[in-house]
Order: structure tokens, then sequence, then C-alpha cells
């Protein structure tokens, strides 16, 4: 306290009027006259004081007196002038604002300019890069989309957006009309997913065909509950899990679906997949899809596949076991162990595999080769009614093998030949039928087993017939059916799978992931087995521990499995 | 030639007569009334003879049974005359406030306080012509001009439930008010059918009494009667004493009157000079006996106690106070230890104390006290005295600094002391434009003022228990507002006679020179501008009280009432 | 106490209502697609009442509770604005240019708000501290004043002791020292190097002088110390008025980008989140 200045002398006889607006011009020089300016700030003073006339007793005519106020220095010397005015005229001064005046002003004029700068910015050729909310996805950027959805003004903002046709009073109408509108606030409250929005119609111009996740979907969504727009440059975002699960961590919504479900036919639910696609249906759960999930690592269900223990229906038998591991493949067989690539064969993406295919895969060891004195002569593979014509025909075939396969020459030599193979063969089989039954329904238990697949130096067919591999069913008359094998596509087609991801690993080149790191063929002996991971091989990978994304999205899409096909990856 | 400015006459002392129906006829028959009758017309100087200090400062009211004259706590500033029948003064408890019909005083409505909204176009201090000659006192009078008058409904059932006294023809009461500026004592009403009484404002009195030595001395004589009578009774420790013992502790009380009666003049000149300061005379000594029971019943006195080789201000004590209990109290209980008075009492500026010896307090008022009432006994060794109990050691509560600060500046006067905290106000002078907003544009303070440490006293009125701004006033401009007890100026009765403004020891008042709508200053024939005196008037007009205090966004501002520290020490720890 | 009290209320209704917001936005984020819409609105309310604070104080003689509660009311909504932006655009500044503006303009004025506050807290106390307590506007007309004892005791000097040192070193060193308000950037940072140079010029002088002169001399650097608190005072109650100078008119921008900003969402939503 000591150290405090003390307070200067002033005048305290006068006032301070800080809610005067104007302030005497002289007051930043400390002169500030004691009039003061006006209140529209214009300076009153004329002259340091206003002459009185005053007329002494006994005189005729009177004298201007100096008035001056003794403060201000009492009368002047000189006094006034004969016609009355002071002889001391004071300047006038430029009033200025006080400080709080000028704030005032300045207030006011940055809100002016405010206005100014929007309108200009909101009528301007720039109004739509201004007022837009950030870039669009990479899709909608382009001209090409603009122009193929008609739009020609610049900004192609009224591609998706209505208001866009007009210019600022069109923005203002159109914000008043929308529904819910800006004073609707128990509308805007409501809770519950948007229905179809103005802009949901503008997306399905070039969307056609928008269709819902499951038939018993209890809501309608609009587009903008999961893909939004704006959100920067680059592809679109993909739908947050958070999106997913307002639906499907919500017990509420899925037992509604539930009872949704119970009123809609089967059929309903039926998969439709795209033209020439086999795929693998597992039934329905009964109550649906409706598990509360919150993600995949945690609560995601078991695959139905899995969980359920369900059977390859195929009815072509395999043993990958014994192809895999048998150590008499090496001696046929580039003298190396079978892998999984050798039947195996990626798409051209790498997504998914080849279908395996007879000739491609199987052929090269089992080959249908019944003579083993003609190891050249093989059975066509593929169709029960050649199969028959083929052995029905079988010394026509002896002539052709030789005339083209062995390089005979002249038709007796021919006939001969193919006369005495069908006589050695008979020796074999003691009769046609014999034969054709046996290549039809010999399955290795009955005739000679030999190692199928490699020659037999032995002479006895090599191929143990049809049956060994396929069903065969005896019809009357007519060729034996063979059922068709079951070889689909897609095993499981709620998710997508992409192994071009999986087999490389991120670095690129260490850690490929096997096969057998997921498919657990050489285990497997029997076609039945479904050779698919359960989840939690997946969520070694596919959980915050491993690191890899677990987003919904990432396997799943939302839109309908029912009539759209999955979408290439 | 220019235009000669404009002009009006300037206000003079008796342009507003107390009564301007007053007639000549009345006034001679006054003249030969008692008292007036026996003046001696010579005694009166030129320039205020007798006939017109009757004819300007006195009215004559005639009054019907019941009808109430004066209103107990009422801030008035005028002495009755009763020239025939009876009044009563209404003793003890006084009447009810609802019989009283207290006078609503004229807040401003809602249209008015938002018409204030466009003040600020109005040029500085600017009244027009025509108001500045309307007399305000018509808000005692209704529409036809004639006065407002309560009567009491039930007078006999009153004089059967209350104790009165009876005023006769010829007798002053009210003299109490009009002379020391305290609140009236006591109500008064008319007891029979037809009174005639004289109503003599204070200028009057004054006068009057200056120039004629008996009323002088009779005014003194029963105003020490009264008063005492009346202040004994309001004291707590004699309330339970019987009327005859009061009577006998009457007849015993001494009177003291310390100081200068006009010592704000002194005190400001030497205070400002600065000059040592002004005599405290010591009314009691520290360490003497005590001999008596001192009562202040007006001004104030400092209580001190040694402190190395000063004096320790401890506290302030004002009207109402009481020194020198506890001491006796203590001797009267425990003879066998006495001791002496424990503080030095000075008087500040100016003070009035009654004295009740220790012999009377012994053997009439301290046995008829209950236990409980008595102070507590004070222990003390042989020669050093105790230390000050919480209550009366002010300087524990507010800070020794503090108090001398309060007590050298003679701030406990206050009632509403502007008290700006310095650590709190970012000088944003919103209380400065919420003052003008409530006065027409005119703000009435100046944010200013004697700094200690982080409070800064403000020149604003305070609204002094004492206001010695009020006399000298020829005119009765500045007066206590009748119901809050603030002190208000009255600007169109004000001629600008400085008087106020010289008497203010704290700067609260200033002169402003009055101008019309288009801002030019006023002026009289002699170019010599119109002033007018202003200051704070505590916002009586508004509904929220104090507009400076509401507006202080951070708190920094209060208007504290000095008078007792309690609240004072609660806004400073907040 | 009081004040602790205040701030304690303030607080504490600020952390209830807060936390409570947080939490209902946590919770019904996904279920109201609109949830901003009306966080918005609820942002605009509580700014509007803001804003209206400005009028209050013009109308300081009806009875609308006192300056001081409207403070401390407009000091934790204007905290509860905070919360209410953060939630309304989903903890981010918004990409865009319109909308980028309109949370800088937003955060703008909510950072001079605090920064105003922290100011009318700390800058009293200094000036307190330094003493010296003068009205803003008469400033001028004190440092006049001193100009003017400055000028009279240098000339002065001048024909007592017959020479012109001291009118020299006044014209050269104090002249624009005494002509108006000096260092204040400095001030504003408690520096008190520039008149703690003009005094050690002084002493420097003293060496020249004679008796006579060395006391007219220790007058001028008494003024001198004098204007420097006079210059401290000028600074700090024209920083204390600024403030206002960038909060005050933000607002009224503000407010106007608001009204353009309700019309765009709506128009060009229909229906976006």
């Amino acid at each position: 306290m000591s150290r405090q200045l003390p307070a200067p002398d002033f005048d305290s006889l006068r006032y301070e009027r800080p809610n005067l607006k104007w302030v005497c011009g002289k007051a930043a020089d400390g002169q500030a006259c004691r009039l003061g300016p006006d209140s529209r700030g214009r300076c009153r003073v004329t002259s340091e004081c206003r002459p009185a006339y005053e007329t002494k007793p006994g005189e005729t005519t009177g004298r201007y007196r100096c008035t001056r106020p003794p403060e201000y220095g009492g009368p002047c010397g000189g006094g006034p002038l004969p016609d009355g005015t002071c002889s001391r005229p004071l300047a006038k001064c430029a009033p200025v604002r006080s400080l709080r005046a000028k704030r005032i002003v300045f207030t006011f004029s940055i809100a002016i300019l405010t206005a100014g700068f929007l309108m200009v910015a909101l009528c301007g050729p720039f109004r739509w890069g201004f007022i837009s909310p950030g870039p669009l996805s990479r899709q909608h950027a382009t001209f090409t989309f603009a122009h193929r959805a008609k739009a020609e003004a610049a900004g192609n903002c009224s591609v998706c957006h209505q208001a866009a046709r007009g210019g600022a009073s069109t923005w203002f109408q159109a914000a008043f009309q929308a529904r819910p509108g800006p004073w609707q606030i128990r509308a805007l409250a409501a809770a519950g997913s948007s229905s179809l929005t103005a802009i949901d119609r503008n997306c399905l111009e070039c969307h056609a065909g928008h269709s819902f996740h499951e038939p018993n979907v209890d809501s309608e969504h609009s587009c903008s509950d999961c893909h939004v727009e704006h959100q920067g440059p680059g592809p679109m975002r993909a739908p947050s899990d958070a999106t997913c699960l307002s639906c499907h961590a919500d017990a509420a919504v899925l037992q509604a679906s539930i009872a949704k479900a119970s009123s809609l036919p089967a059929a309903a639910f039926d998969y439709r997949p795209a033209q020439g696609r086999v795929i693998y249906q597992t039934p329905r759960p009964p109550r649906g899809y409706t598990r509360i999930i919150h993600s995949f690592s945690t609560d995601h269900p078991e695959f139905e596949i899995v969980l359920n223990h369900l059977k390859d229906p195929d009815t072509l038998r395999f043993n990958h076991q014994l192809h895999l591991g048998s150590t008499n493949i090496p001696a046929y067989w580039h003298g190396r162990k079978l892998t999984c690539y050798d039947c195996h064969q990626a798409d051209a993406a790498g997504v998914h595999f080849i279908k395996i295919n007879y000739q491609h895969n199987c052929q090269p060891c089992h080959s249908l080769q019944f003579d083993a004195r003609n190891p050249g002569l093989l059975i066509p593979h593929g169709d029960a009614g050649r199969v028959r014509a083929f052995l029905r025909s079988l010394t026509q075939q002896y002539a052709d093998y030789a005339a083209s396969g062995q390089g005979m020459g002249g038709p007796a030599r021919v006939q001969a030949f193919a006369g005495e193979q069908m006589t050695r063969l008979l020796l074999d089989y003691h009769s046609e039928e014999e034969l054709e039954r046996r290549v039809f329904f010999n399955n290795g238990q009955l005739g000679p087993v030999v190692a199928p697949g490699g020659t037999n130096q032995q002479g006895a067919a090599v191929f143990p017939g049809c049956a060994y591999c396929h069903e065969v069913t005896s019809s009357a008359g007519g060729a034996p059916g063979v059922t068709d094998p079951f070889l689909p596509d897609r095993w499981m087609i709620h998710g997508n799978f992409d192994h071009s991801k999986h087999l490389v690993s991120a670095t690129g080149v260490e850690g490929k992931i096997l096969c057998s790191a997921c498919h657990d063929a050489e285990h497997s002996r029997k076609t039945s087995d479904v050779l698919l991971p359960s989840k939690e091989v997946c969520v070694q990978c596919h959980s915050p521990k491993g690191g890899v994304p677990e987003n919904c999205s990432t396997c799943h899409s939302y839109h309908s499995l029912r009539k759209d096909s999955m979408p290439a990856r | 030639m220019p235009n000669p400015p404009p002009s009006i006459d300037r206000p003079q002392r008796w342009d507003a007569a107390l009564d301007p129906k007053m007639s000549d006829a009345t006034v001679e028959r006054l003249l030969s009334t008692a008292p007036f009758s026996r003046m001696k017309t010579e005694n009166f100087p030129g320039r205020l003879p007798l006939r017109d200090i009757l004819k300007n400062d006195t009215r004559v009211h005639a009054c019907r049974r019941g009808e109430i004259v004066m209103r107990e706590g009422d801030y008035g500033t005028s002495a009755f005359l009763v020239l025939s029948g009876m009044v009563r003064v209404v003793l003890g408890q006084g009447l009810p406030a609802a019989m009283l019909g207290r006078r609503l005083f004229h807040r401003k409505n809602i249209f008015k306080l938002v018409a204030q909204l466009w003040a600020f176009q109005k040029e500085p201090e600017s009244i027009s012509v025509r108001d500045l000659s309307k007399d305000l006192s018509a808000s005692t009078h209704d529409a036809h001009g004639e006065e407002v008058r309560i009567c009491l409904q039930d007078v006999p059932r009153i004089l059967d439930k209350h104790k009165t006294a009876l005023i006769e023809g010829g007798e002053f009461f009210g003299e109490i008010a009009a002379l020391s500026r305290m609140p009236r004592t006591a109500s008064v009403f008319a007891e029979s059918e037809e009174s005639e009484l004289l109503e003599i404002r204070w200028q009057g009195l004054r006068d009057l009494m200056k120039y004629d030595k008996e009323l002088s001395r009779h005014i003194d004589q029963i105003y020490r009667e009264r008063a005492l009578a009346a202040a004994l009774r309001r004291i707590p420790i004699f309330q339970r004493l019987s009327e005859e013992t009061l009577k006998k502790v009457m007849a015993a009380t001494e009177f003291g009157t310390y100081g200068d009666y006009d010592w704000s003049g002194e005190y400001k000149r030497l205070f400002q000079s600065g000059g040592p300061r002004p005599q405290e005379p010591v009314i009691a000594e520290e360490g003497d006996y005590p001999n008596g029971v001192l009562l202040i019943q007006s001004g104030f006195a400092r209580l001190s106690q040694k402190f190395g080789h000063g004096h320790r201000t401890l506290n302030y004590l004002g009207a109402g106070q009481i020194y020198g209990l506890q001491e006796i109290a203590h001797n009267w209980r425990k003879p066998q230890s006495p001791v002496s008075l424990q503080y030095t009492l000075r008087v500040m500026g100016y003070t009035h104390v009654l004295k009740i010896p220790t012999g009377v307090m012994e053997s009439l008022v301290l046995p008829e006290m209950a236990p409980r009432d008595l102070p507590a006994l004070l222990s003390t060794a042989e020669d050093r005295p105790a230390a000050p109990s919480p209550a009366v050691d002010a300087a524990e509560k507010v800070g020794a600094d503090m108090l001398e600060f309060l007590t050298e500046n003679r701030f406990f006067n206050g009632t509403a002391t502007m008290m700006i905290d310095l650590d709190r106000c970012t000088r944003c002078d919103d209380c400065v434009r919420a003052c003008a907003a409530a006065h027409d544009g005119n703000p009435r303070f100046l944010r200013h003022g004697p700094i200690s440490g982080r409070l800064m006293v403000a020149n604003a009125c305070m609204h002094c228990v004492d206001p010695v701004c009020m006399i000298g006033c020829p005119t009765g401009a500045i007066h206590r507002y009748a119901f809050g007890g603030q002190v208000v100026i009255n600007p169109s009765t004000c001629i600008g006679c400085k008087a106020c403004f010289h008497n203010c020891p704290y700067e609260a008042i200033r002169m402003v020179e009055i101008r019309d709508a288009d801002g030019d200053i006023l002026a009289d024939q002699e170019a010599q501008p119109i002033l007018k005196a202003t200051k704070c008037d505590l916002c009586v007009e508004q509904i929220t009280g104090p507009a400076c205090q509401q507006a202080c966004p951070h708190g920094a501002l209060a208007r504290v009432n000095l008078h007792g520290l309690e609240a004072f020490a609660t806004w400073l720890k907040r | 106490m009081r004040f602790s009290q205040q701030r304690g209320f303030g607080f504490t209704v600020f952390l209830i209502l807060a936390a409570e917001l947080v939490c209902l936005h946590l919770a019904y984020a996904r279920q109201m697609p609109r949830l901003s819409c009306l966080t918005g609105w609820a942002l605009l309310g509580v700014i509007l009442l803001l804003a209206l604070y400005n009028g209050r104080k013009k109308l300081p003689f009806l009875p609308l509770l006192s300056s001081e509660e409207w403070l401390q009311f407009h000091i934790y909504a204007a905290l509860l604005t905070g919360v209410l932006f953060a939630v309304h655009v989903s903890y981010k500044i918004p990409a865009g240019w319109f909308q980028g503006v309109l949370a800088w303009l937003y955060l703008l004025v909510m950072a001079s708000g605090f920064f105003g506050l922290f100011l009318s807290r700390a800058i009293p106390k200094r000036l307190t501290t330094r003493g010296g307590e003068v009205l803003f506007e008469r400033i001028p007309a004190i440092r006049r004043q001193f100009q003017e004892r400055a000028e009279q005791l240098a000339l002065q000097s001048v024909g007592e002791s017959k020479s012109g040192t001291i009118a020299d070193f006044y014209l050269r060193e104090l002249k624009p020292f005494f002509s108006g308000p000096r260092n204040c950037s400095r001030h504003w940072s408690e520096d008190g190097g520039p008149v703690n140079r003009i005094l050690a010029k002084i002493s420097d002088v003293k060496r020249y002088l004679n008796e006579q002169e060395r006391a007219t001399l220790e007058e001028i650097a008494v003024l001198v110390r004098q204007k420097d608190g006079l210059d401290y005072h000028y600074a700090q109650q024209l920083l204390l008025k600024a403030w206002l100078f960038v909060h005050i008119p933000l607002t009224y921008s503000l407010l106007l980008f608001t009204a353009v900003h309700i019309v765009l969402v709506f128009a060009f939503s229909g229906g976006v989140r």
C-alpha cells in the first residue's frame, strides 16, 4: 500500500458524463471546453462570454459588460466590442465521439460489413463453394456424374438438393417449407430414423432399385442414415458400425423384426442368386438374424454353417487328407505332394477360386482309363449318356483310337486291332454289360482295387468306376444317373470375403496366411466336411487384439441379398 | 447586436412561501398573539423583518378532531405552535403504522420508467422553464390544491388505550425534529373539534430564535425536557423501570454537549488544508473512575484504547449507544475488584450526551435489570485493561487501517456510503451511466474519492445520519424525504446559493449550470449562469433502489450503512 | 464467503447441465437423426440470452435482477454454450467455408469473452496496487497539467541557473514522453523498462548540474514517475475497454451468420442428418 501512487489532483467540481455520445474535440489535449458539443455532435462554442448590456442609473445609453465567470478568469481586460460581440471568440473544435459511442459505431459497421459480405458471398458466383459443407466423395464430384444427372448449373448442387435449383430466395422458401421445418421442434425431436426424403428421391435417380435389407425390416431408412456425403474427397466412407448397431444392438427393433417375419411367407426370404451362380444357402434360423450384436469379436454369432455343423451335400466323393497327405502321390505328381493350389486356382482378381473342374483339376491323375493295355483310350467324362454310348461302341472307339491315337494305318489293321482289344477286354470283364456295369457302378469295393490314377502295369483297370467318385443311380432303361456334383460358387452368402487380401500379408512378403490356417483340409476325409473356418479363426486377426478392422462393413453389405448380386470387391 | 441570452429571474429565498395564501390580516392577528406580541421588531434585521418571517415561513392550520398533525418517525422540518384548541401527543409505543396512514411515496410507474430510456437525447442538466417553477410540495396537495388530511377515527378509544400528553394553546411542539434534524419523536393529533395550529418551518424558527432570546431559551428548555423523556424511554435498560423510578432518573440526569454544532465547516477547512487534526476533546478518559453511564443522543464519539505510545481506535459510537455500562455493572456486582474505564471516549465534531450518575444507576436502574440483560463481567488483571470484546472492537472486523480511514474522514456518518472495491472495479462506468439513466441523463456522483487500500469512498452523497448539508439552506430545498430518510434536493426551490455545497465535508454536492432544451446555459439578467445544487438521492423515485449498485457487473459497488459496522464487515469479506 | 459461493454454485449448475447434455447426446444421437437441429436451437437460445445482457445494461432502472447476477449467468451460460457447441458439431470443426467461418466466429466470441473475464479479474488488482487512481476521461487533462508543469520547470531553470542543460534535456528526451500516452504495450506486460531508462538518463544528466538545477530536475523526475503512473492507468483502462471492441461486434456477426445457417441447414438438409 505504501507503494501506491497518490491520485493526481483534479477538478471535482464537474461531473463526469460517460453517457454523452459526443466529447469536446479539445479534450484529447486536456483543454475541454465547459459547454461541450450538442447531442448531434456540433460544437456550440462561440465566444468566452456573453456580454450583458447594462445601463447605470443616470445614464442614457448603456455599455456592454464582459460576463466571463470568475472560474474562467473573470471579466476580460479588453471588454466586449462596441456592437455587443465578445472580443475573445473561441475557435470551434471538431467534436469526437466518446469511446463508447465509437464502439457503437464500430459494432454497427461490423454488422453492416458482415451483412454485405454475406450478401456478396451468397448471391455471387462463388456461392456454391462457399456454402458447401465439405468436399464431395470421389464419385459425386466428377463432371460425368453431373452431366449424367443433367445438371447444367456450375456447382452441381442441384443434382441432389432441390433448393439448389434456385438462388437465395429459393433457399429461404425451401427452408421454411422443409418438413420438419425450423419451427417444428417436436417433429425434430421425434425419435426414430428418418423416412425417405427429397434427397433420397434424387439418389434413386441413379441408384435404381434401392432395395432394402431383409423383408422383415420394420422401418424404412433414408439413404443418408448410413451414407453421408460431404465428408471429404475420396471414396464415400463406408457406413460406420454404429449405424448397423442402431438396429442390431437394439432389442426392440429386433423384436419387431421377428414379429414381422412371422407374418411373412417363408418364400419371401428366398435368395435369388444372379444368373449362373451356385450358392450354398444355409437355412434361415427360426428367428432370423436377430441376435443382438455389439461387435464382431465380442458377440457376433458363430457362422451358421459351423454352428449347426452343416454338411456339404455334394455327392462327389473326395478325401482331402488322402490327396494332401498321401505318400504315393509324389510318385505321380512331379515328385512332390499335392498342394492346395494344384487344384484350387484363384480367379483373375484373386478374390475367389475357380470352380473345380474335372478337366483341369482331376483328370491329370484320375483319367477314365479303363484298359491298361491302351492307356490313351479314355472314357469321356461328364455325361452318363455319352459314357454309355462310348461303351457300347467300344470296337469303333478302339478302331478310332488305333487310327488316330496310335497312328496305325489301313482299315484292316485298325479293325484287327480293335477286334483284338475287344477280345482281351471281354476276357477281363466277361461281357460288355459287365463292363458297363463296372464302369458305372464300381466304387472300389468291387473288382480289383488298384491305385486309382496311376497306371498299373498289371493290366487291370486303373479307374475303378464312376461310382468311385460319383453317386450313380440305376434307372430303368436309359443310362444310369450320375448325380451332379454340388460345387457352389459361394459358401457364405451373407458376408463377402476376399482371398487376395488374406493370402498376401500386409507387408506383402512375410507372413503369408496359409490355406490351412482357415481351411482344415488336411484332416478332412469326407466330402461332407465343410472346410470353412469358425468365427474364432477370423477373430484372431479381426479384433482389437488382432489389429485388423472388424467393422460390419468389412464383410457385410446392407443392401439386400434377395435381389442384388453381391458387389464385387 | 446579438440576441440576449435566455434569462430568467434568479430565484430568491422567499419565492416559495410556506403558504402562498397567507394574508396580511392573518399576519396581523399573529403579531397580536403571544409569543409574537412580546417580540421586539427592532431586534430583527432589515432584510428579515418579523412580519415577513411570519408571512413567508409560517402557515396556519385549522384541524378537525382526530386529525393527525405529525407522525412518529416522519422527517419533518417544521415546528408547531398551538394557537387555539388542544392536541395530544401519543407517548409510549405510539400509534400503529396503519392508523397513521403512512403516506405512499411516488415511485415512478412502468411507463415513466421506460420513458427514461429516451433521456439520452436530452441535453445535460436541462430543465424547462416551466418545470423550474413547478412546486413539488404539491404532492401533499390533491387536485384542488387542498391539503390532504388523514384523521383518526376513534379518538376516545385511542385516548383510552394509549398514553397521551396534552398540549394546549401557546405551547410549541415538534421543535426537536425541526432543530436537530432527527425524525419526529412522537405522533400528534388534534383533540378538540376545531384546533388552530401555526406551522413554522425551521428556517423561520431558527431566525426567530436567533433574534428573540426568550423564545430561544424556552425552546431550549422544552426541547431538553421532551427529548430527554422520550429518549430515556427508548433505551432498553430503562424500559423496565416504573414511571416513578424513571422520574427520579430523569431528575438526576445531566446533559453534555461537546464539540461544535457547526463542526463541518471548521473540520473541512482544516482537513483540506492538510493542517493538524482538528481537536477532539476527551469526554471520558481510559483509566478514570466510571462516574456515570454516557448515552449518546446525537453526533459521534470515538472509542479508543491506549496502544504503545498512541491510541488505537476501536469503534465509533453514534446515537443510541452507551458508554461505561459494562464497567459500572461489573463494579456493582464485584465491589471487591473494581475496574476503571476501559476505553477513552472522544468527541468527533459534535455530540450530545446524557449522563446518568453511577449512584443513580446502582440504586435505581441496575437492581431492576434482569440478570441476563446485564453486560458480561470483565476479566482483568490489576492495571492492564481487558482486551476489548468483539462487539466493541470493530477494528478486528474491518481492519485497523480501515477504521482509522473511516474515522479520520468522518465517513461513519453515512447510511449509504458508496464504497467501491477497486480490486473488482473494472472502471467500466456502468454505475455512472446507470445513475445518469435514472436522472434524465445526469449522473449524480463522481467515481472518485479517498482511497484506503482497495476501497474507495466515492463522492456520492452518504445520506448522513447527521446531514450537515441541511444547515443553512435558506429555502428548505434540501430536506429529508419523509419516508426513507434519504436527503434530497428539490430543484425547483433551490436558489443555487451554494450553502449546502460548501457545507458538505465529503464533496458530495455539486453545483451545475442549468441549460434549456437546446443546451444553452440559462443565465439571469446579469448573464451569470443559473446554478442548482445536485447530489445523489438514492434513487427514491426508482423502484429498484440505487441504480449504481444494481448496475455494477462485478459486485464492486455497494451503498454501505456505516452506522453499524456489521454490514460493512460482511461486505468486505465477501 | 460470497464470491466463492457464487463460483461454487455456478460451477455446480454448469457441471450438472454439461454432464446431462453430453450423456443425453451420447444416448440419443443414434435414435434422433435431427438431434443437431435441437442442440442448434438450444445453442441459439442460450446465445440470445447472453446477447441480451447488453440490452439489460441499458435498462438499469427496471427490476430485472442486478447486473452482477446477469454477469454470473452470462459466464456460466457461456460455458454451457461451449458444451452445446461441442455437442452440436460432434466435437470437430466443420469443413466448408461457411460453416468453418461460423464456427470460428463462435470460438472467437467465446475466447474474447474469457479473455475479457480474465482481464476484468486481473487488471483491477494491478491498478489498485499501482495506485494513482484516475478517471479515464480526465487523463488527457492531467497529462497536460504534468506537461505544462514540466515545461514550466524546464524553462524556469534556464532563467534561474543561466544554463540550458535541463531545457535541452527536456526537449530532447522528455518532451516526447510527456506529449501523449506512451508505452502502452509495455505497461500491458508490466514492463517498467522505459521509465527506468528515462530515470537513468535523468540521473546521468545530474552530474552536469548545480544544486539548484538538481532540485528542479528532482521535481521533474517526480513528474516523470507520475506521468508513467498515468500512462499505466491509461494503458490498463484502455485494455479494459478495448476487449469489448472485439467481443460485441463479433457477436452481431455471429448472429447474422447463424440466421443464414438456419436457412441453409433446413433448405439443404432435406432429411440429411
